[in-house]
C-alpha cells in the first residue's frame, strides 16, 4: 500500500517536472538574431548592493587539533559495535596494503616504485602517519578531491557544454590543497559573484542556471539531503514538505547567471559571470504558482527576515556553514568516511533522513561535532580517520566477518574510479598526459572529450555521473579497451622494466612494485619464473606478465 | 520501492555467497530470481520483435521532403511524391527503394515532441525523459533493451552503436553501454588482441591465475564481477559471432545491394548483428540539419539511405527475420514547413511540433499510417504521438514491460517509459 503511494507520488513528480521542463529550452526554433538582441536588453547589473550581513561565514575559535585523540574516539565507537555484534575484526593491514590504499584514497594515484620500495623498507615505526602527512601535503590531494567534486558541482549536460571547466577545477584543487576550511569553501562557493575569470567559483552558478538545479545540488552535496522529490510534492518518507523546497529555492531567486556562448562563434566564456541583483530574476518564473508566495525558509528552520534589496545567498550560506547547522558537518564527515571506507554511516551518502538510520549514530554525531569544533579542517579529518585501527585493517575478511558490510570489521575492496584508473595506468605506462592547452576546453560533445584523460573517464563512466566504489560496473567495451588497446598493449612498454640480461626475479619485483606497490610473493616468483622459462623470449614473457598485472583485479581495485 | 531495495539486498547477498565460494551459483541463477519477480507484470504475449535496428538520422530530417510531402502547400519544396508499394501511401520521389518496401512498414506522421534544440531533443527521443529532469541521467532505449532482453552470460553484445557514440546507459550503469563501432570497415574497437592468439591465451591463463589467487584472499563481489566481465569480453573475441563485425566476410553480391558509404556499411553490419541475435543496433547518419541548401542536401542524403534501407528490409524478409526485427528510421525532430529566407540556398529550421518516422518489421502490419498533419505539414491534426508514446510502442513490440521501474543508484524507482499512450494496437 505504502509502496503504491510512493510510486504514485513519484509519478507525479516526474510529470510535473516534465511540465516545468527547462525553461531555457525553447520548443520552437528561436531566430538566432532575436535571441541575441534579447540578450543585450538583459545585462548583468554592474553593481552589487552592499550586503546587510557581512559576507563571511561564522567561525568559532579553534583550540589545538588532536587527530590522534579523534582516531581513538572513532575506534572506541567502532570496536564497541563490533563487540556488540560479536563480529571479529580483521587484523591490521600490511604496509603494502596501507601504502597503495592511502596513495589512492588521498591522492588518486598509485605510488612510484621508488616510493613503494622506500616505504616498504623503512623501519620507522611512525612511517604510516608520516606517509599520510606527506600525501595530504601533495598537490595530488587537491587534484583527487577536485576529480570527485567537479562532476557533482558541474554536471555534464548540454546546457554546460560551453562552460569553462579548467579554471573551476583549478580553483577546487587550490582550495583543497590550501585546506580552506570546509565551511569557508562552501560559503565562498555559494556566494560567488563576478566573472568566471575573476572568480572561478561562479562556475557553480554558470553550470547550474536554474533554481531547481541549485536547490537540489546544494541540499544533496552540502547538506546530505535529497530534496528534489519535494519540488513537486511533499516528500514521501521524510519531513520535507513542498514549501520547504521552494523556501530554499527562494534564496537563489535573485541570482543572475549569464548564458555561456558557443566559442566557435566568438563567445568568450571567461568573461561571463554571476551576480546577485537587487531584484528577482526570471528564475522566479520557474516557480509553480503555489510556490510563488512561499517565503525564503531555511531547511527545517525559520524564515529569516530578508530586506528585499539585500542579497539572499549569504544568509543561506551563513546558516548552512555555521558550526551548529544540523546537516552540514554531518554530511561532510559521512561523505569523507564513505570515500575512505567505500560505504558511509548513512547510505546513499546524500540521502540522510530519519528513516535512513546511520550504522553508527553516536559516532557520526561525535565526528560531525568534532569536525565543526576543529574549524571544518578537512585534512585534519583525513589525518584522524587514516590513523584509526578501523582504516588500517586489512580488507581480507576473517572467519565470521565475511558478510559484515556496515560494522567496518575489514576494509571494503574498492574499485578504482575512472580517474584513479587512468592516472594509475599512466603512472605505470607513461600514457600521454593531457596537453595543458587541450585541457582548457570543456570538451565539445560533437568533437569528443577535450583530452585523453577526460575521454578515458567518459568512456568508463558511460554517461553515469560517478562510478560506485563497491561494485565493478565496467562492461565488455571497457574490458576490451584495457586488454587490447595501446593502454596495456604497447609492446615497447616492457623495456622500462627489463633490460637484456636482467634476472627474472628483479624484473618481477620492478613490475610488481610499480603496478601493485608490493613485491611478489615467493610462490608468485616461482610461478612467474616457470612462465618465463616456457616462453619464447624473456621479453615476451615479461610483456605478458605486465599485461596480466595491469588487467588484474588487484590493479583495478584498492585492497 | 522497498521491494526494489530488497532485490538489491538479495543481489548483494548473492555476490557475497559467490564471493565466499558457496556452491556454483551462476549469474543466471540470480537473473532467474529477478525474472520471477518481474513475472508479476507479464509482457504482452503477442510481441514478436527480438531485435531492433534504429537508423538514426542525426540533425532532424525534413518530414515535408521525405515521408510527409505536401504538394501545393506553402513551402512545399521541389520534391514530387511517388506511390509506394502500400496503397495510398506516397513518399518522396528520392526514396524509390523505401517506397518499394513500404508495404512492410508503417509511417508515423503524428510525431509531436517537446524539444527543439539538438542535444536536448536527441536525449529526449533516446531516453523518453527530458535532460536534467529529476536530476538523473536516463538510459537510452538501446541500453533499456540491452538491460531488459540481453543475456548477461552471452558473448554477444546486447547493444551496438555504429557511427556515433549515441546515448549511453545512464543510471543503469556501464554494463549496458553500447559497444561502439566507429567505422564499420574497421569493426569493433579493440576486439583484436595486440598479440597472436596462442600468446593471448597464455596471457589470459596467467590473468585467471592472478584473479583466482586475489579472489581467494579478498573474497569481494567486485572481484567476481571483474572476472565475469573479462570472461565475456574474451569469449566475444574468440566467438564466431565476432565475425558478424567483419564485413569482408559478406558476399560481394549481397554487399553491393546496400550501396556504398559508411551508412550503407553500417546498415549491412546491423543486419549481420541481428542475425547473430544482437538485441539492439543503432546506426547513425549525420547531415540532416539542413538550415541551408535543404533540397540539394536532402536529395543527396535520400540517395545515401535509400538503397541500404531497401536492401535491409528485403534481406530481413528473405531470411525470415523481418518479423522478429523492428527497424526504425527517425531523427530528433522534423523541419519547418516553411522555407527560411537566409542565404543563397535557403533551408528549413528545427521543428519538433509535427514530424514523421518510419517503422518496419517487428510484427507490424505494413502499409499503415499513424497520425496526420494539416495541409502545410505544420500541425498534427489526428493521432498525435509523443516521445513516451513512441518509445512505449517500441517496448511493446519487443515484449518489454515499459511500466517496469528500474532503481537508480540512490534507490529511486523510475519507469522505463513515463505515462505513455502506446499505439501498438494500431499497427499490429
Amino acid at each position: 500500500m505504502r509502496t503504491l503511494r510512493l510510486l504514485v507520488l513519484f509519478a507525479l513528480t516526474v510529470g510535473l517536472v516534465t511540465l516545468l521542463g527547462d525553461m531555457t529550452a525553447a520548443a520552437q526554433p528561436a531566430n538566432k538574431k532575436d535571441k541575441r538582441n534579447k540578450k543585450q536588453h538583459d545585462p548583468v547589473p554592474a553593481v552589487t548592493p552592499a550586503p546587510a550581513v557581512p559576507a563571511k561565514p561564522i567561525t568559532g575559535s579553534v583550540g589545538p587539533k588532536d587527530a590522534a585523540a579523534l582516531a581513538r574516539l572513532i575506534d572506541e565507537h567502532i570496536t564497541r559495535k563490533l563487540t556488540e555484534g560479536k563480529v571479529t575484526p580483521s587484523p591490521v593491514c600490511s604496509d603494502a596494503e596501507f601504502l597503495r590504499r592511502t596513495y589512492l584514497d588521498l591522492t588518486g594515484v598509485i605510488p612510484s616504485s621508488d616510493k613503494a620500495r622506500a616505504f616498504l623498507d623503512s623501519a620507522d615505526p611512525a612511517k604510516r602517519a608520516k606517509l599520510v602527512d606527506e600525501l595530504l601535503d601533495s598537490p595530488n590531494f587537491g587534484r583527487h578531491l577536485a576529480d570527485i567534486w567537479q562532476p557533482k558541482l558541474m554536471r555534464r549536460d548540454s546546457g554546460n557544454r560551453f562552460v569553462l571547466r579548467e579554471p573551476f577545477v583549478k580553483w577546487l584543487e587550490d582550495s583543497f590543497n590550501k585546506n580552506t576550511p570546509w565551511n569557508v569553501f562552501v560559503f565562498n562557493l555559494l556566494t560567488a559573484s563576478g566573472t568566471a575569470e575573476e572568480n572561478p567559483a561562479v562556475t557553480y552558478f554558470l553550470a547550474n542556471r536554474s533554481v531547481d538545479k541549485l536547490t537540489d545540488g546544494v541540499a544533496q552535496h552540502f547538506l546530505g539531503v535529497q530534496l528534489q522529490c519535494a519540488q513537486c510534492h511533499n516528500h514521501p518518507f521524510t519531513e520535507w514538505k513542498q514549501a520547504e523546497y521552494w523556501g530554499m529555492a527562494e534564496f537563489f531567486s535573485k541570482v543572475r547567471a549569464e548564458n555561456p556562448k558557443n566559442p566557435n562563434q566568438g563567445g568568450d566564456n571567461s568573461k561571463i559571470g554571476v551576480q546577485e541583483g537587487p531584484i528577482r530574476t526570471k528564475a522566479r518564473d520557474f516557480f509553480p504558482e503555489s510556490a510563488k508566495t512561499v517565503p525564503a525558509k531555511l531547511l527545517g528552520g525559520p524564515s529569516p527576515n530578508l530586506a528585499p534589496t539585500e542579497p539572499y545567498r549569504p544568509v543561506l550560506a551563513r546558516w548552512m556553514t555555521a558550526p551548529d547547522n544540523p546537516y552540514f558537518a554531518r554530511a561532510m564527515v559521512n561523505r569523507t568516511w564513505a570515500l575512505l571506507f567505500g560505504t558511509g554511516f548513512v547510505n546513499p551518502v546524500d540521502d540522510m533522513h530519519d528513516e535512513n538510520t546511520p550504522s553508527h549514530p553516536e559516532l557520526l554525531a561525535a565526528l560531525a561535532r568534532n569536525f565543526a569544533d576543529n574549524g571544518f579542517d578537512v585534512k585534519y579529518l583525513y589525518r584522524a580517520v587514516c590513523a584509526t585501527q578501523a582504516y588500517q585493517r586489512t580488507s581480507r575478511p576473517v572467519s565470521g566477518n565475511e558478510k559484515d558490510d556496515h560494522l567496518f570489521s575489514h576494509l571494503t575492496v574498492k574499485v578504482l574510479s575512472p580517474h584513479q584508473l587512468y592516472d594509475s595506468l599512466a603512472a605505470v605506462t607513461g600514457l600521454d598526459k593531457a596537453p595543458a592547452e587541450a585541457a582548457g576546453k570543456a570538451g565539445n560533445p560533437k568533437r569528443g572529450p577535450a583530452n585523453p584523460r577526460d575521454g578515458f573517464v567518459q568512456f568508463f563512466l558511460a554517461g553515469a555521473e560517478a562510478a560506485s566504489p563497491t561494485e565493478y560496473e565496467a562492461g565488455i567495451p571497457q574490458a576490451l579497451k584495457l586488454m587490447n588497446s595501446r593502454v596495456t598493449g604497447n609492446p615497447a612498454l616492457i623495456r622500462q622494466f627489463a633490460a637484456p640480461g636482467d634476472q627474472p626475479a628483479v624484473v618481477f619485483e620492478r613490475i610488481y612494485l610499480t603496478a601493485l606497490s608490493r613485491r611478489p610473493t615467493p610462490a608468485e616468483v616461482k610461478r612467474l619464473t616457470e612462465y618465463v622459462s616456457k616462453a619464447g623470449t624473456p621479453a615476451e614473457a615479461y610483456g605478458d606478465i605486465l599485461w596480466a598485472v595491469l588487467n588484474s583485479s588487484e590493479f583495478t581495485m584498492v585492497r | 520501492m522497498f521491494s526494489e531495495r530488497l532485490s538489491e539486498l538479495s543481489r548483494r547477498k548473492f555476490l557475497q555467497l559467490t564471493a565466499a565460494g558457496v556452491g556454483a551459483a551462476s549469474m543466471s541463477g540470480w537473473l532467474e530470481v529477478l525474472a520471477a519477480r518481474a513475472g508479476a507484470a507479464p509482457a504482452p504475449t503477442a510481441a514478436k520483435a527480438r531485435s531492433c535496428i534504429l537508423l538514426w538520422m542525426d540533425g532532424g530530417p525534413s518530414h515535408k521532403d521525405t515521408l510527409d510531402l505536401k504538394p501545393g502547400s506553402k513551402g512545399a519544396g521541389d520534391f514530387k511524391p511517388i506511390q509506394t508499394s502500400a496503397p495510398g501511401i506516397e513518399i518522396s520521389e528520392h526514396l524509390p527503394g523505401f517506397a518499394k518496401v513500404m508495404k512492410h512498414g508503417v509511417l508515423v506522421r503524428g510525431m509531436s515532441t517537446p524539444e527543439g534544440a539538438h542535444p536536448r531533443a536527441k536525449y529526449n527521443l533516446h531516453t523518453g525523459y527530458r535532460e536534467g529532469q529529476g536530476g538523473l541521467i536516463y538510459p537510452s532505449i538501446g541500453s533499456i533493451v540491452a538491460a531488459e532482453t540481453g543475456k548477461p552470460e552471452s558473448s554477444v553484445p546486447a547493444f551496438v552503436s555504429i557511427g556515433s557514440r549515441s546515448f549511453g546507459s545512464g543510471f543503469l550503469g556501464p554494463k549496458y553501454q553500447p559497444l561502439l563501432v566507429q567505422d564499420p570497415v574497421r569493426g569493433v574497437e579493440d576486439l583484436k588482441a595486440v598479440v597472436g592468439d596462442a600468446r593471448f591465451d597464455k596471457r589470459v591463463t596467467l590473468l585467471e591465475e592472478m584473479e583466482t589467487a586475489f579472489q581467494g584472499e579478498y573474497r569481494a563481489g567486485a572481484i567476481t564481477d571483474h572476472k565475469t566481465t573479462y570472461e565475456r569480453a574474451v569469449k566475444l573475441m574468440h566467438s564466431k559471432e565476432a565475425k558478424a563485425f567483419d564485413l569482408t566476410l559478406e558476399p560481394a553480391a549481397d554487399k553491393s545491394k546496400y550501396g556504398t558509404g559508411k551508412f550503407a556499411e553500417g546498415v549491412l553490419m546491423a543486419r549481420r548483428l541481428v542475425e547473430i541475435g544482437v538485441p539492439f543496433v543503432e546506426v547513425t547518419l549525420g547531415g540532416w540539419d539542413t538550415h541551408q541548401d535543404n533540397f540539394d542536401k536532402v536529395k543527396a542524403l535520400s540517395g545515401q539511405i535509400d538503397p541500404p534501407i531497401a536492401a535491409l528490409i528485403e534481406d530481413l524478409k528473405a531470411r525470415g527475420l523481418l518479423d522478429r526485427t523492428l527497424v526504425v528510421w527517425m531523427g530528433e525532430f522534423g523541419r519547418t514547413p516553411n522555407i527560411n529566407t537566409r542565404g543563397a540556398k535557403p533551408g528549413r529550421d528545427h521543428y519538433p511540433k509535427a514530424w514523421s518516422l518510419a517503422m518496419f518489421g517487428g510484427g507490424v502490419r505494413g502499409g499503415r499510417v499513424v497520425g496526420k498533419t494539416d495541409a502545410d505539414g505544420a500541425a498534427v491534426v489526428d493521432q498525435k504521438v509523443g516521445t513516451a508514446d513512441f518509445l512505449a510502442t517500441v517496448c511493446e513490440l519487443m515484449g518489454i514491460d515499459h511500466t517496469k521501474k528500474n532503481d537508480t543508484p540512490a534507490g529511486r524507482p523510475i519507469s522505463i517509459v513515463d505515462k505513455p499512450k502506446p499505439f501498438t494496437s494500431l499497427i499490429v
